[in-house]
């Protein structure tokens, strides 16, 4: 082999392992529950700071007026409802943190399959396939998720969650929305999944935040079936709660 | 020169942590300020979704008796804090401390309980007083 057909062939073969490298998977099987920090923590496995929620002034103006409305009806007892009053569950995003309820990967052939353990939601992730139109997908609450392996992180693409399913913080947000997310194992028990949800209607630029999960080995998932709701809507929107006689 | 200066004042001011959602409302509801403390005997112990309740009936010096409806986290945050769905029948006596409606109705976000056996349980796997369920 002379000198220029064996740099081909290193050339060849370092191509090769980079791309096997790029397409490295981790193992996220199995439930995580969220990962607070605190006492006794590693800070360095918390989650990084979210970056700047900057809504256009059209947008913003009523999100922080409707802000101000919610502060006041909370203070007065009567906080204003989210659909999740209802029992509506929260689709994509929200369904990856909602409060300490664990989520439960499951990755199959093509497919990684996610349930959260509030409200039983389920969102499938198809890997290795080209993303629909936004035009194309119904609006839902899950939208269509595809999904392929970048060194060992998972990037996740979802599009088609329709407007009035909540976002970050509650932000309002377009048909237009699209969401992107990296997951990725920081250590061997805990996992970051980094969210950028970018808008081009409301946002003047897209918002990143980032949630942690620790390992939990062993947890069997409790059903979740919001059969006896007790909480109920005013005609100003506030919640309460049904309070017996006896 | 409008639009750019409106998005600079949003991006100081909204500059949030990632909070997760809370699982169904908002505790708005209770004045969390407030602990009361509550002795009385379960009529009813329902382990349900999206939370789980206790019915209490106080009696008071005066022979009075009070209904109380306690709200606790659902069954998945209360096993984290070490509940079982079978802790609590009809007759047991316990004692709570409670959070109680600001409407002023005899309904409340339970804290903490000691059970019939001793035991002390929160409202989940946070220390009393540590929030969200």
């Amino acid at each position: 082999m002379n000198g220029s057909r064996r740099a081909l062939a290193v050339l060849v073969l370092s191509l090769m392992a980079g791309s096997a490298s790029a397409q490295s998977t981790s193992d996220l099987t199995g439930v995580w529950a969220p990962y607070r920090g605190g006492r006794g923590a590693d800070p360095a496995l918390a989650a990084p700071p979210a970056t700047a929620l900057v809504l256009k002034p059209e947008y913003a103006v009523p999100f922080e007026t409707r802000r101000k409305t919610e502060a006041e009806a909370a203070a007065r007892g009567e906080p204003i409802a989210s659909a999740a009053v209802a029992c509506v569950p929260y689709g994509v995003p929200r369904m990856m943190s909602v409060a300490l309820y664990p989520i439960e990967i499951l990755p199959t052939a093509g497919q990684i399959t996610i349930v959260a353990e509030a409200f039983s939601e389920v969102r499938r992730i198809y890997l290795n396939k080209s993303q629909l139109p936004i035009d194309d997908v119904p609006p839902g609450y899950y939208g269509h998720s595809v999904g392929h392996w970048e060194n060992g992180t998972l990037v996740v693409d979802t599009v088609g969650i329709k407007t009035s399913v909540p976002a970050y913080q509650n932000m309002p947000h377009s048909a237009r929305m699209r969401i992107t997310e990296r997951l990725r194992l920081v250590s061997a028990d805990i996992l970051h999944d980094q969210i950028t949800i970018d808008d081009p209607i409301v946002l003047e630029k897209p918002i990143t935040y980032t949630l942690a999960y620790r390992r939990m080995p062993g947890y069997e998932m409790v059903e979740f079936v919001c059969d006896n709701n007790r909480e109920f809507i005013d005609e100003k929107g506030g919640t309460h709660l049904k309070v017996r006689d006896r | 020169m409008r639009r750019p200066l409106c998005a600079a004042v949003l991006s100081a001011g909204l500059i949030l942590s990632a909070i997760p959602a809370r699982a169904h409302h908002s505790f708005a509801m209770f004045d969390v300020t407030k602990r009361v403390t509550l002795t009385g005997t379960v009529t009813m112990f329902e382990w349900t979704n999206p939370h789980a309740y206790i019915e209490l009936d106080v009696t008071d010096e005066k022979g009075t008796v009070k209904h109380w409806s306690i709200e606790l986290g659902s069954p998945s945050i209360l096993m984290q804090g070490g509940w079982k769905f079978k802790d609590l029948k009809y007759g047991d006596k316990v004692t709570m401390v409670v959070s109680p409606l600001k409407s002023g109705e005899s309904g409340a976000l339970l804290s903490t309980i000691t059970m019939p056996d001793g035991r002390v349980l929160g409202n989940g796997p946070l220390p009393p007083g540590g929030g969200r369920q």
